[in-house]
């Protein structure tokens, strides 16, 4: 890997290459480059993950000629695919080095299991929802537990806006999240369920399930079965799972595939499927 | 375009235990009747689930500020269960 980079820069292959170093005994993202060679000797692929490709797509949007190279995960290919199906990204900007990837459910026979996350405390599971959870297991709550369990994980929000910031696929110039007019600004906690609900709406047909938003979170909101449950939705309706592949979004253009609206009746107190 | 989000939000706010609370329907100025047949079975469905449970909740996070993690009753209960008070262990040692 260290060889390989090396060459690329050596080569002008890439005019900076993302990855990660190791500093103050932290891996943080670095940029190498060819006049600094001897730092890529310090190149590691470590169990941190940044977004590098929202680094890559800020970069690239400010010098458009520059040529960039990143180490990728499974997660940052899916969301290099998604940027460039928003058009935040040139198609053949960032060339990746792959390393070994994470578990993820939009991908089949991932081998990487070192993001699994903590396990749950007892008073987490009683009153809120277990972080390990599949939708089913959540699914099996009634309306109201369902209910009061978001609503408990949602209220200990304190609005850092960290999901926001940590997010691969979150690039809009204006965010709704800080927006006034939508959401109350300056009160904590945020205006719940709506201040997550309208992120989640965001992620549909954008999300790529890196995980990354609930290893932000500071006081551990399941964020990631809740995007789980949008890609679910968006994959059942419209057949479309983010950043598999170059196509457009469902969201992103007036499709031929319109659903049909729900039926009023068929909707009733105990849902539809 | 508005169907298709209609569609996700719908199941989205299933999903957090906001059932049938959203309705989408295309009805034309022309069509008095189908609007007044809409209008009544929704609201015939809304008063059937009741009351907006966030109602309680919205108030309740306002009062209690950002300590509203606190406040739920049933958390009290299970924090009781796990923990003997101060109190009650001081009797052992005694």
């Amino acid at each position: 890997m260290i060889e390989e980079v090396k060459t690329w820069l050596q080569e002008g292959r890439v005019d900076i290459f993302l990855g990660y170093r190791m500093m103050a005994g932290h891996p943080l993202p670095h940029v190498f480059v060819k006049d600094k060679l001897q730092e890529v000797d310090e190149l590691i692929s470590a169990d941190a993950r940044y977004p590098l490709e929202k680094f890559a797509a800020r970069i690239a949007a400010a010098q458009p000629d520059i040529k960039i190279g990143m180490l990728a995960r499974d997660c940052n290919k899916r969301a290099l695919n998604v940027l460039s199906v928003w058009n935040q990204l040139e198609p053949g900007t960032v060339e990746t080095v792959d390393v070994n990837c994470c578990p993820s459910n939009l991908k089949d026979g991932a081998d990487c299991s070192y993001l699994k996350a903590p396990k749950t405390g007892f008073h987490k599971k009683q009153v809120g929802i277990d972080n390990q959870y599949d939708i089913e297991d959540f699914e099996n709550y009634d309306q109201q537990g369902r209910f009061t369990r978001w609503m408990n994980e949602f209220q200990r929000c304190i609005k850092c806006y960290g999901c926001r910031n940590i997010c691969p696929v979150c690039f809009c110039q204006e965010c709704s999240l800080e927006h006034p007019d939508l959401i109350k600004t300056g009160d904590l906690p945020p205006e719940v369920p709506i201040f997550h609900l309208v992120r989640a709406v965001h992620m549909a047909g954008r999300c790529t399930d890196c995980g990354l938003c609930e290893e932000a979170c500071p006081v551990d909101i399941p964020l990631r079965l809740l995007y789980r449950k949008v890609n679910q939705v968006v994959s059942d309706i419209f057949d479309y799972r983010p950043g598999s592949n170059t196509d457009q979004s469902p969201f992103s253009v007036l499709g031929e595939t319109l659903p049909e609206p729900e039926p009023l009746k068929a909707a009733g107190s105990g849902g539809r499927e | 375009m508005t169907v298709k989000r209609m569609r996700v939000l719908q199941q989205l706010l299933k999903f957090v235990g906001l059932d049938g609370r959203l309705h989408l329907e295309w009805i034309s100025s022309a069509e008095a009747q189908k609007y007044v047949r809409v209008v009544t079975e929704f609201t015939e469905k809304i008063k059937a689930l009741g009351p907006n449970p966030l109602k309680g909740y919205t108030e309740k996070i306002e009062a209690l500020g950002p300590r509203a993690l606190a406040g739920s009753a049933h958390t009290d209960i299970v924090l009781q269960k796990q923990r003997p008070t101060a109190a009650k262990r001081k009797i052992k040692i005694a």
